[in-house]
């Protein structure tokens, strides 16, 4: 009874957004909002290496997170105050969060990546808020509308960048791989992948092993696909954030003030909750895996 | 009617129609955390594992359709 109620608005959408897709193919193409570009613009070329924007923007928040964290901790007092005090609360309180997820062991090994990708996407991704990014740099001026339009702006929002995202991926893979592979060894990790889970016994359990081997290939699939979606989440978001800045910015001109302030209010929300889902799901995923190892030290 | 614009759509169809199932999933998937955490407050850190866990199962098959398909 319940699945008619479920299916029939899911079978009623499908059809209404088929004949929406229809429509607005058929409908001449309105001219577009020079939306935000996919790729971030170079703007210096060493060879074949070009610095781009959104590295520049890379650089200057993770210089500027050293600098200030050297200079609040370089007088250590017992009892912290000011810029010590703040990151204080923001180390411990990531550390108790962490902990009551992953667990003691593992997170004494694993608490300066996890800890690290969360303040920098967090402050990468705020930094791409503050006014100047995207808007300062190198352009033309438009005739047609008498505006001053930019082509290469001098900063861009790091995490707006798939290569940036990407990277942080890849090497938490590999980090993943490698504590996988040292909480198991490599026959735990192969066992982890292939084994059969449950308790069964007699026919069952030799028909659950070539099951279990079978899904282990499914496992494989999706373990290396998770990279993809981590890198395209975070990018995703940023990048769609950043259009929808420039294109309520540039939608009614005399209210350009006015109408991208509210979604200045959720890019702050999002980049604090895509911060902690990168953290968290790199977390639980080397949890999952190394879990195996601390359940059986502790039986 | 329906069957002749049916026809005529063509395009990457399989992801929209992948994202739209992913939309439903961690619509379904988000209802099931807030109720668990509301029936009981206590167990808010293993109902976020597994409902982060669970979202991106389902968040990946938007990428199984982007990637694995061809277009």
């Amino acid at each position: 009874m319940r699945n008619r109620y479920l299916s029939l608005p899911i079978l009623t959408l499908v059809c209404a957004i088929a004949v929406a897709a229809s429509t607005f193919a058929a409908a001449p193409e309105k001219a577009e909002h020079e939306a935000l570009p996919l790729n971030p613009a170079p703007l210096v070329q060493i060879g074949k290496f070009g610095i781009t924007n959104s590295m520049l923007v890379t650089w200057i928040v993770a210089t500027g997170i050293i600098i200030l964290a050297q200079a609040a901790t370089r007088k250590i007092k017992p009892i912290p105050s000011g810029a010590q005090n703040f990151w204080e609360w923001l180390v411990e309180g990531l550390y108790n969060f962490l902990e009551g997820i992953i667990g003691r062991k593992l997170v004494q090994k694993t608490f300066w990546f996890f800890a690290t990708l969360f303040i920098f996407i967090l402050f990468v991704n705020w930094f791409g808020l503050i006014p100047g990014v995207g808007t300062i740099g190198w352009g033309h001026h438009d005739p047609t509308t008498g505006l001053f339009h930019i082509d290469r702006p001098l900063l861009r929002g790091g995490n707006a960048d798939l290569n940036m995202t990407t990277a942080m991926a890849a090497i938490f893979f590999l980090l993943w791989l490698i504590w996988a592979i040292q909480a198991n060894g490599i026959g735990g990790f192969l066992l982890h992948l292939f084994g059969p889970k449950g308790e069964t016994s007699g026919i069952l359990k030799l028909v659950m092993v070539v099951i279990f081997f079978l899904v282990g290939w499914l496992e494989i699939i999706s373990i290396l696909f998770r990279p993809v979606s981590l890198s395209f989440r975070l990018f995703g978001n940023i990048y769609a954030g950043e259009s929808t800045l420039e294109v309520m910015s540039k939608m009614v001109p005399f209210l350009s003030w006015l109408l991208p302030l509210p979604f200045y209010f959720l890019e702050i929300l999002v980049g604090v909750v895509q911060a902690l889902v990168f953290m968290l799901l790199t977390a639980v995923f080397t949890l999952l895996i190394a879990e195996h190892q601390s359940e059986t030290a502790h039986s | 009617m329906i069957l002749p614009l049916l026809a005529e759509m063509s395009g990457s169809i399989h992801v929209g129609l992948a994202a739209m199932g992913v939309g439903i999933g961690i619509g379904l998937t988000g209802m099931g955390m807030a109720t668990a955490v509301g029936r009981n407050p206590g167990a808010f850190t293993p109902v976020l594992v597994h409902g982060i866990l669970a979202i991106a199962f389902t968040e990946a098959i938007v990428f199984y359709a982007l990637f694995l398909l061809p277009h």
